[in-house]
């Protein structure tokens, strides 16, 4: 978590961590994917669908996200909306997606107030009638995300034999594309498997895979 | 090892622990072997084996050329180099043989009387082994990708058949006939599984990502469709559940049909506890897929924890079905590896590949200890690489 650059954002965002970093810290996935699924029904955290790959999840702290929605719907038309899609559903629902059926009989939400949510950037469109949970401003965050991914992929890629000692490749100077620091990248990489992670004698060796 | 023996010797522990423990160590130690081989028929990649379920004796294989090859896979000379012989053949100049590739074979699973096999030609034929000739083909609109038969039912000799088209077709056998038709799915059926618990419950994996559960005997649908994040149970959910994030190219009930695997193109294996359709959330990490079409891999049976072999590129990678764990990846194939079967009498593991070849993976045994005898191990050189020098200095 204190790897996220906050001031980048100017506190506009939550701290967002992803699903590959976890398992890059914790040796086991099956244990993460247990624990992770634990925290999420007791509410502590909320599991977001981050647009550019189907596989990629966002995990926010529920306090941090509820805040930051709240301040930036601040005054707008659609707060009303959000305010009460916050109160009512959220703690009662805990998954990544809502439908349409859902959304309208359980929680009593009316066509328009969904297309105020969808505006607020809470919810994303998914398929017809059925709805990702979103974080609004997550669009920049994105991009960064992406582009700094590629580019510390293209570092391991450039290097001689197409592998890196871990200790090389953070002591390097980031490029300038590379926003949210080195060490969150590294962390997205290992543990989304597009770099093997080798330990020899001079410490951790990252090298492409073969394919 | 010994202490298992004593334990069961004296009756401290349950015979089957000490069979669990030996089968898990075997396949632990599983490894390509100089002296077992198996004879090279194929001109084509192989698409398909299958072991015979009553004996472990007879393996079929299916090719991409439409040749079928049944072999013998028992060991009955006394040495341990063992190449083994094709019994007979269903080749190019076979009347009935199939026009395009044969993608599923399957015994019979109550003898070796008989048995099936489905291709890209359309059809699926059901042989006698006896004589070789084809007692009944059944024909389809639709290029056939996969076809099973339950392994344990007695009351229904029905045969699922996964096409091109969404629809799943049951054929009878007894009447000759396809007797239903189950629809819900909106691609083409990659992958059709029956379970080897129950009679009628049928798995199902298709192109659109999502795998269903069907009770052939109710006409109201499939039973559930399994979604990979556990999300709430209601109808209006159902149509959006994906078990994969791509293509869902292959299926494999544990032995014991409480738990399904599920490979898919997003290059992900999920467990799912097949009771109630819950996605168990063991995390195998990345399993290579590229197929386009399905993907046959096996689960191993008899061994205290259960290991699942998957086709990774051109290697087999093995993992614990219950852990997630990797254990190991067996390379040896020079091409994709299609397809693998595994023999639970001895812990033997066939693949196919693209390479026409199958290679036997066999238990590693120990080294025979050398013996201190000198006699013995000069008799055993073959004069033809004795030493004809001496390494004394006077000539001799």
């Amino acid at each position: 978590m204190q790897l996220f650059p906050r001031g980048l954002f100017e506190d506009a965002l939550p701290p967002i961590v992803l699903r590959s970093q976890v398992y890059s810290l914790v040796p086991d996935r099956t244990v993460a994917d247990r624990q992770l699924k634990e925290l999420q029904e007791q509410g502590e955290i909320r599991i977001v669908q981050l647009g550019f790959d189907l596989d990629a999840h966002g995990i926010i702290f529920t306090e941090d996200y509820r805040t930051r929605v709240l301040k930036a719907c601040d005054g707008r038309p659609y707060a009303g909306a959000v305010q009460k899609f916050l109160a009512s559903v959220l703690p009662a629902c805990g998954d990544l997606s809502f439908q349409q059926d859902q959304m309208t009989q359980t929680f009593g939400f009316r066509d328009s107030e969904i297309t105020h949510l969808v505006n607020a950037g809470v919810l994303t469109v998914r398929d017809a009638g059925s709805w990702w949970l979103a974080v609004p401003g997550a669009g920049r965050f994105i991009k960064y995300f992406v582009k700094g991914r590629q580019a510390v992929l293209s570092m391991v890629r450039k290097a001689k034999y197409r592998e890196l000692l871990l200790s090389e490749l953070l002591g390097r100077r980031a490029p300038v594309v590379v926003r949210l620091g080195l060490t969150y990248h590294v962390h997205d990489l290992i543990g989304a498997q597009l770099v093997d992670c080798i330990s020899t004698t001079s410490g951790t060796l990252l090298r492409l895979p073969e394919t | 090892m010994l202490g298992f023996l004593s334990a069961r010797q004296t009756g401290l522990e349950d015979p089957l622990r000490l069979r669990r423990a030996e089968s898990t160590r075997r396949v632990l130690g599983l490894e390509l072997n100089k002296d077992r081989d198996v004879e090279r028929i194929h001109g084509g990649g192989i698409n398909t084996l299958d072991i015979e379920p009553v004996e472990g004796r007879y393996m079929l294989s299916g090719g991409s050329d439409g040749v079928i090859v049944l072999y013998d896979l028992e060991n009955s000379s006394r040495q341990s180099y063992y190449t083994c012989k094709a019994v007979c053949s269903i080749g190019r100049d076979h009347p009935d043989v199939h026009r395009y590739s044969v993608e599923t074979v399957q015994w019979y699973p109550h003898d070796t009387g008989m048995f099936t096999s489905s291709s890209f030609d359309k059809t699926l034929k059901v042989w006698d082994t006896n004589t070789l000739q084809t007692a009944d083909v059944f024909n389809f609109e639709e290029t056939v990708y996969s076809h099973h038969m339950s392994p344990v039912s007695t009351k229904h000799c029905l045969v699922a058949v996964g096409t091109r088209g969404p629809k799943v077709q049951l054929c009878d056998l007894k009447s000759g006939s396809c007797s239903h038709i189950l629809q819900g799915h909106r691609q083409e059926i990659l992958a059709v599984s029956w379970s080897p618990r129950y009679d009628y419950i049928l798995a199902t994996a298709s192109a659109d990502s999502r795998v269903k559960l069907w009770d052939v005997r109710r006409a109201s649908g499939y039973l559930i469709t399994l979604d990979q994040h556990n999300g709430k149970k209601s109808q209006a959910v159902e149509s959006a559940n994906t078990a994969h994030n791509g293509k869902v190219n292959g299926l494999c009930f544990t032995s014991d049909g409480l738990h399904l695997l599920t490979v898919g193109t997003d290059n992900r294996m999920r467990l799912w506890n097949s009771s109630n359709g819950e996605n168990t959330l063991v995390n195998y990490g990345k399993v290579c897929n590229n197929s386009k079409k399905g993907l046959k891999f096996t689960v191993s049976c008899g061994c205290s924890s259960e290991f699942v072999f998957v086709p990774y590129g051109s290697t087999i990678a093995v993992y614990t079905v219950y852990s997630g764990e990797q254990i190991t990846m067996l390379k040896g194939h020079y091409k994709t590896v299609d397809c693998c079967v595994f023999q639970s009498n001895f812990q033997e593991l066939y693949s196919g590949s693209r390479d026409c070849n199958i290679l036997a993976w066999v238990p590693s045994l120990y080294e025979p200890v050398p013996d201190d005898d000198e006699t013995t191990t000069k008799s055993q050189l073959n004069p033809a690489f004795e030493d004809a020098w001496s390494s004394s200095d006077e000539e001799g």
